[in-house]
């Protein structure tokens, strides 16, 4: 009889004080916006290129820039050349964008690489093709969300979860099985 | 997230242990930087692979490779399938060239020595030194290793044009094969061997598969020769020698000769084949006076094994090998010529050795050219000497006298790369480029030739200069011109009298054709041609030697499997790390003993003994082996570096200390085996540093070999009698009803667990067979998973507590082993990987769903889920998961002796495989990202994989093709077929049902074994 108690006992007290600390997990899990991928927004990228002018207003395709998604892993970060090849000419219009655009060719005056601040990363243990997505019709924004009408990117606005990719998986019946991205 | 978080809660639940261990996710805390490119290159597409050919420089063997490079950084060689010499495969010195490459112990810069210290300084002023130096030496002597032609061309100019000589020297030179070749046949010349030809293989002690001459070209012949084909036919192959060496331990049948009586064995042949002496020319008389009878005693093998021999070898096309250097004794010259006398009386010169078409470049410069420099050094007449692609203070035995010749001279001057024993008593070091930052070339037969190019800028922690550039500017220095501003220029200007000899009109497409393929055959090289016998223009004695020394037990000190002449280039873990093909021992140095002497002396595996000859003494452990002759003890060469580099130094020994330094009479090369030596007990004991488990299977059907005869009578070898009947397997009605399976790789998925991607009949299956007929226990394949799969070094320590790190493992057994008498031999060899089991047993352990059969057959590991329980690894009957007990990847070792990636050996990593820290469970994984990376381009392509398109690292590095790797499910593809072999089999599943995807086709013997089991 008491056995029963005592034991009942133990396996409540461990159930509450493991939900507590389960509780304070999930509390600072709620504090954070909706996005996982943990990019606060006190990012400060070193010149302030807005792709809603580029990829929005001007229709820059993503791939002009971003030139390897369609041929492999990576989607490539357009180097200091693609840049100047418009900003030799394009000083831009208010003293701002002067400003700005200025840098650029700084950069491209001293040949040094653009220190960009990465915004979109899938986990090091997640092998994620962009090439295979590119082959798969699946559309830039679908992933990284509405890009042509964002400012400076400083945050990811998507969940980029695991989860969330499995879903599109399942939705467009491909493979769910983990070791196509997880090896 | 929240499905991630239910059922950790619940497991938290249950473990009331709380402890902080918070789910972290995966939240990118630091911020991490992209950098792109200013202007991008146009070769390079970031995340895809650019490959450029070139040409090994860890040997003289010359294997063309192909260099695989990411974003601009070497990541992984592997061999050029379109060279004549490598084939595609690479041995494990090739593939940890990728470490030389990043040693973090290279010199940084130019140095220079300044109050006892080597101090930085810049290149002009290390050139204004070396050129000031130079000419104020008068004479100067250069000491090199081997070096590609436009480069020993260049050397030599240099030297005329500024008062000097070049002198070269060759560690494990096989001077007296190529002296023998002169006498015999007026051929100053390395013969080309071509063991593809030959039926019959004897060798004399030659290591072929190891460190001999040209070891992936020879393991690549050997065996297509020796392995079974579908005629079963099969070569054969004796080795008559006083130590197994790994190259023995393939033989079918061992003669274990009396140290240094190889020569009677082999004119006791040539007597058999020759008619008494009838058919050996000028060499009659000599052949005629050794007969199978009177050199009995002195060999200690029965006549009637040597008649036999002799019978077998004059069947068909045969072919003789020398001592090899590990029995380079006092009379090997001699030796050599025997072998070269029964070569030739049985009819195989110009079939299965050529020398009209001879291997160039092959090290054969002796021991006597340096004796040469010590004269001239003592004369006090050179003023200066250069040291470049040799560590000759390492190289040579103590007793030599080459350090305090050395010493003497004013001016010492080294190109070496990395600090090493010489580079610690030079003046001046002016570190050249590693051979994957250079420029070069390589000719291996006359009319084969290859270009060595840079894959990649030179490696930026270290401020470099290619050698040839150098001695081109300090000769402009000096007020030479060598008609080349650069060394680049001077190999281009070579290279055009070869191009214009092809009538090539456009260098330019040549050039560019040349870099690309990684192979210029020009043709022209005569084969076939059957030199004959002239008379021996010097006295011979074919006797045994005499050794030094007190005692009977004679010292063999054989180049390492691993490392070769092991005086430079030993600053790898990787091969420090590879276990030694023969005793499995890793980092440290052993001398093998047999068991017998051993019990006789009262010694153990770990005794720690002094071995000690009239020339020097080192303590080493004891290592008991039964492939070596109760009157022999041998040490590997390799170990005992001082400033070498902080992973090679204090490992081992250095043997060469406990020779004489002799030159061998006739050719001046090095004499290895010249002395006995004493074993005195210490009374001390270490646990030696070996993965090996146990040398005998204990009946267990492990890796059970077949007679040729067993194999031939039975053209359609049923199943049953394998004793892989068929199982019954609960997967019916989702696992409640059995169902019958014979467990074959083909068999998967089981009727009941069809479902979604497992029921697609378009679902690849990928299995793998392993050819133990062919495979030589060399290890190339461990150091290429290593490399291709960012598989972390472990360090001695844990090594001893048996956390090795190894994906491969090649496992030896001794099956008939025996030292006392001549007769079969019977070594087996089994390179063991994760079996990919159709049935695991460590799929279901996983408290974490880790670990799983995926649709298309590999049990894969999913490395972010693992916990590291570590029940996988106790329910692996193979137990070949291994667990990452410490982080073995960070710049610092967690602890001290642990393995670690310092600068720049992380730039190795190779980027499309993850890599695993602490707590983290890995194992062979098929090379799932290759797989993964041809599926996406068929994918992207729109095309269909082809069989053969995918190749695991092991299969594309292996010499001897044992490997086949594909969709079994396709009937069409080689392992589809290759399972169909009356050999196969798959280790121990008939006892525990695993259901392996990897299957091995047995071993196949000329004497008789039980058939079925072992």
């Amino acid at each position: 009889m008491t056995k029963r108690w005592i034991g009942a006992l133990i396996v409540a007290l461990a159930t509450l004080g493991s939900l507590v600390f389960v509780q304070t997990q999930d509390s600072s899990e709620t504090q954070e916006p909706e996005a996982t991928n943990g990019a606060t927004t006190d990012v400060v990228q070193p010149i302030a290129f807005p792709h809603n002018v580029h990829a929005g207003i001007d229709r820059i395709d993503c791939q002009y820039c971003h030139f390897s998604a369609e041929r492999s892993v990576d989607a490539g970060i357009p180097p200091v050349r693609t840049c100047i090849g418009c900003h030799q000419i394009i000083g831009g219009t208010d003293e701002r964008q002067q400003a700005e655009i200025a840098k650029v060719r700084e950069y491209w005056t001293n040949q040094e690489p653009i220190p960009w601040v990465r915004i979109y990363k899938v986990a090091d243990h997640v092998h994620f093709p962009h090439m295979r997505h590119i082959a798969a019709q699946v559309d830039c924004a679908e992933c990284h969300g509405p890009v042509q009408e964002m400012g400076v990117l400083a945050e990811v606005n998507q969940p980029l979860s695991m989860g969330w990719c499995v879903s599109c998986h399942i939705e467009r019946d491909v493979s769910r099985d983990c070791s196509v991205c997880h090896y | 997230m929240s499905d991630g978080l239910k059922r950790r809660e619940f497991l938290k639940v249950l473990g009331v242990s709380g402890a902080g261990a918070g789910m972290v996710g995966c939240s990118t805390e630091s911020v991490e930087k992209l950098m792109p490119y200013v202007v991008p290159p146009e070769e390079i597409t970031p995340g895809v692979a650019t490959w450029y050919a070139s040409v090994c420089g860890e040997c003289e063997a010359g294997c063309g490779m192909w260099v695989r490079t990411r974003e601009g950084r070497v990541v992984k060689v592997e061999g050029n399938p379109d060279h004549p010499v490598s084939g595609g495969a690479l041995c494990s010195r090739g593939h940890s060239s990728v470490q030389g490459l990043y040693n973090p112990d290279r010199f940084t810069g130019p140095m220079a020595r300044q109050n006892g210290e080597l101090q930085p300084i810049s290149w002009d002023e290390a050139e204004q030194r070396l050129a000031d130096g130079l000419a104020a030496a008068g004479q100067h002597l250069t000491l090199t290793g081997f070096a590609g032609p436009s480069m020993m061309t260049l050397m030599e100019s240099f030297a005329r044009a500024t008062g000097g000589g070049v002198v070269r020297f060759d560690p494990l030179a096989d001077a007296p094969l190529r002296e023998a070749g002169r006498i015999a046949f007026g051929r100053n010349v390395v013969p080309w061997y071509d063991i593809e030809e030959a039926e019959m293989l004897v060798s004399f002690g030659a290591d072929f598969l190891e460190s001999w001459l040209s070891p992936v070209r020879d393991a690549r012949a050997f065996s297509r020769m020796s392995g079974v084909d579908e005629r079963g036919s099969k070569g054969r192959f004796v080795f008559v020698g006083s130590r197994l060496s790994l190259t023995g331990q393939n033989a079918d049948e061992w003669l274990p000769i009396q140290p240094g009586s190889e020569s009677l064995v082999a004119l006791a042949m040539a007597n058999v084949i020759s008619g008494a002496g009838a058919g050996a020319g000028p060499y009659r008389d000599i052949v005629n006076a050794y007969t199978p009878e009177n050199v009995s005693e002195a060999t200690g093998i029965p006549a009637e094994n040597i008649r036999e021999l002799a019978i077998q070898f004059a069947e068909g096309p045969s072919l003789a090998l020398g001592p090899g250097v590990a029995g380079q004794h006092r009379n090997a010259t001699a030796a050599n010529l025997a072998v070269a006398v029964l070569n030739s009386v049985a009819g195989n010169v110009g079939r299965t050795l050529h020398y009209s078409a001879p291997q160039l470049n092959a090290p054969a410069f002796g021991y006597s050219g340096v004796e040469r420099v010590m004269q001239l050094i003592g004369q006090g007449v050179v003023g200066a000497v250069m040291i470049h692609g040799s560590n000759p203070i390492y190289a040579l035995p103590a007793s030599s006298g080459f350090r305090a010749a050395f010493e003497s001279v004013p001016f010492k001057v080294s190109f070496a790369s990395s600090p090493d024993e010489t580079t610690a008593l030079c003046d001046l070091v002016l570190p050249d480029r590693h051979f994957l930052e250079s420029w070069g070339d390589s000719a291996v037969r006359p009319g084969s030739w290859a270009i060595q190019q840079p894959a990649m800028r030179p490696v930026p922690h270290f401020d470099t200069r290619q050698t040839g550039d150098v001695l081109l500017s300090v000769a402009s220095l000096m007020g030479q011109d060598l008609g080349a501003a650069t060394f680049h220029d001077h190999l281009q200007s070579r290279w055009q009298t070869v191009a214009a000899s092809t009538g090539t009109a456009d260098f330019e497409v040549f050039w560019q054709e040349a870099l690309k393929s990684g192979v210029v055959e020009l043709g022209g090289s005569q084969t076939g041609v059957a030199e004959q016998l002239r008379q021996p223009d010097r006295a011979l004695v074919f006797d045994p030697p005499d050794f030094d020394g007190p005692g009977d037990l004679h010292l063999m000190v054989y180049p390492s499997s691993r490392f070769g002449h092991g005086s430079q280039n030993t600053n790898r873990p990787w091969l420090l790390e590879l276990p030694d093909p023969v005793s499995k021992i890793t980092w440290h140095s052993w001398v093998e003993m047999h068991p017998d002497r051993a019990a006789a002396m009262g010694l153990r595996n770990g005794d720690m003994v002094i071995l000690s000859t009239d020339n020097g003494s080192v303590e080493l452990p004891v290592w008991t082996y039964p492939g070596i002759r109760e009157n022999v003890v041998a040490v590997p060469m390799g170990g005992g570096h001082e400033g070498a580099g902080r992973f090679s130094d204090g490992n081992g020994v250095n043997p060469l200390d406990l020779l004489p330094a002799e030159s061998e009479a006739l050719s001046g090369g090095l004499v290895h085996f010249a002395t006995k030596v004493t074993v005195t007990p210490t009374g001390e004991r270490r646990a030696l540093a070996t993965i090996s488990g146990s040398d005998v299977q204990s009946n267990r059907p492990i890796t059970p070999a077949v007679a040729l005869s067993a194999l031939t009578a039975e053209a359609d070898h049923a199943e049953e009698e394998d004793g892989n009947g068929p199982l019954q397997e609960l997967q019916g009605v989702g696992g409640f009803v059995p169902v019958e399976t014979e467990g074959r790789p083909q068999d998967f998925p089981l009727e009941g667990a069809q479902h979604g991607e497992y029921g697609d009949p378009e679902t690849p299956r990928w299995a793998m067979t392993i050819d133990l007929d062919k495979c030589t226990g060399c290890s190339a394949c461990v150091t290429a998973c290593q490399s291709e799969n960012n598989v972390a070094w472990v360090g001695e320590s844990q090594v001893t507590m048996g956390r090795d790190m190894g994906w491969i493992r090649l496992e030896r057994y001794y099956e008939a082993v025996d030292a006392s008498h001549a007769g079969p031999l019977d070594v087996r060899f089994m390179p063991m990987i994760c079996q990919h089991c159709g049935n695991a047993p460590c799929e279901p352990v996983c408290p974490v769903y880790a670990t799983y059969h995926t649709p298309d057959g590999i049990n894969t590991q999913v490395y972010n889920r693992c916990v590291g329980t570590r029940y996988c690894l106790n329910n692996c009957p193979y137990k070949v998961r291994v667990y990452n007990w410490y982080t073995y990847t960070d710049e610092e070792p967690v602890r001290e002796g642990l393995g670690h990636a310092p600068e720049p050996m992380n730039w190795a990593f190779n980027p499309d495989v993850t890599v695993r820290e602490n707590g983290i469970m890995e194992k062979c994984s098929f090379c799932i990202h290759r797989i993964r990376g041809a599926q996406d381009r068929a994918a992207v392509e729109g095309s269909v994989i082809q069989d053969g398109e995918i190749i695991p690292a092991c299969q594309q590095s292996c010499p001897a093709e044992a490997i086949v790797f594909g969709n079994i499910r396709d009937t069409r593809s080689r392992v589809a077929q290759s399972v169909e072999s009356a050999r196969v089999y798959r280790v121990l599943d008939e006892l525990i049902n695993t259901q392996p995807a990897v299957s091995y086709l047995k071993k196949v013997t000329f004497h008789d074994v039980e058939s079925g089991e072992h």
